[in-house]
């Protein structure tokens, strides 16, 4: 069987089917579908994208009321833990506040009472000058009266012990040797 | 050749937005068109459906083409592609509706009286061409009853002289069993 016969009896068959088929193409047809597709293809990305938007908006909101809720009452509680701690803070903060200016008020007491204590009693040192006083013009007059022989100075001295001190040991001795000295005399 | 540059200006019309241009090709290959799409669905009669979608594409795609090949060759693709997308969907919707009469198998008769070939040969040659699988029907049809040359051909299928040579063989080959008794009468 050769390559002629096999299409002669093609070209015969094709013949008897009416091979050249009368068409009629619709022009406007085409013209008006290829617009509708060109639509198609110029609106579709647009659309696409609208739908892409509305759906990305739809979910945002979704969060915005699912989820917030739920973030906000997580806020909500870390807030009222928040100020439970902050409140108990400052009352740690004020306790320690406190006991430290306690501490202070208690160091500066000590302090000043260990300086009090060191400053000397003003009575104590005005009698000891008292003391001193008297025991010196006591003892001039001794040594006018029993050193130089000056019995009037003398006197004068151990009285002046009586009027000045009269209360002091000195102003004692000082009668004690007034009444010597008169004793001798006499 | 002037044939090839008259379509090279309509295709250079129609890019610059001359309409009228698409209306002469139209005119021009609509019949070229209609009988390969008829002769590769297995002369159904009636085309007019592929025919408009082939020339759809055509007007989709005209502004693309880069006259790398002839208009003619280019409108020749498009209907190879377009009739196998038919000829798929056929397929489908006769597993899906399998005793719904399919157009192609009515229309035998419509021209029997124009031939000496009876309607039983003609049968029988339409079964056996349609038997084949259409990497071996296409190059049958383009080579036998279109006639188009080898290189035209390869072009077209986008496979090469060698591949083209040894699917015109095999479908010979498949053919012979259903064709050597119509050839010995």
């Amino acid at each position: 069987m050769t390559e002629n016969e096999i299409k002669k009896l093609l070209r015969e068959a094709d013949k008897t089917a009416g091979g050249h088929a009368l068409v009629h193409v619709n022009l406007s047809a085409i013209r008006r579908r290829a617009g509708r597709r060109n639509m198609v293809i110029l609106v579709a990305p647009l659309a696409a994208a609208a739908v892409l938007m509305v759906a990305l908006s739809i979910l945002a909101l979704m969060f915005r009321t699912t989820e917030p809720t739920q973030e906000q009452e997580k806020i909500a509680l870390l807030e009222t833990q928040i100020k439970q701690l902050q409140a108990r803070t400052d009352a740690a903060l004020g306790f320690i506040h406190e006991v430290l200016d306690e501490e202070r008020r208690q160091s500066r007491l000590n302090e000043l009472e260990a300086q009090l204590a060191s400053i000397p009693d003003p009575l104590e040192e005005v009698q000891k000058q008292v003391d001193k006083t008297a025991f010196i013009l006591v003892y001039q007059a001794d040594r006018l009266y029993r050193e130089l022989n000056q019995t009037d100075s003398a006197v004068e001295n151990y009285n002046r012990v009586i009027k000045l001190f009269p209360e002091n040991q000195w102003a004692k001795v000082a009668r004690q040797r007034l009444s010597e000295i008169e004793n001798r005399k006499i | 050749m002037a044939e090839i540059i008259d379509d090279e200006l309509l295709v250079e019309q129609f890019r610059r937005g001359d309409e009228s241009a698409f209306d002469k090709i139209v005119e021009r290959y609509s019949a070229e068109v209609a009988a390969l799409a008829n002769r590769l669905l297995g002369w159904p009669g009636e085309v007019e459906d592929v025919a408009q979608e082939i020339f759809l594409a055509a007007f989709l795609g005209l502004k693309k083409f880069r006259c790398d090949c002839s208009l003619k060759s280019w409108l020749f693709t498009i209907t190879i592609n377009k009739c196998r997308t038919c000829r798929y969907k056929r397929l489908l919707r006769r597993r899906r509706f399998p005793q719904v009469t399919d157009k192609s198998s009515l229309s035998s008769g419509f021209a029997a009286q124009k031939s000496p070939m009876s309607t039983e040969d003609h049968n029988r040659i339409r079964s056996a061409v349609a038997a084949l699988p259409a990497k071996y029907r296409e190059p049958v049809v383009l080579k036998y009853l279109q006639e188009l040359g080898t290189d035209e051909i390869s072009r077209i299928l986008g496979i090469s002289k060698n591949t083209l040579h040894v699917r015109l063989s095999r479908a010979r080959k498949r053919l012979e069993p259903d064709l050597a008794e119509l050839i010995e009468r």
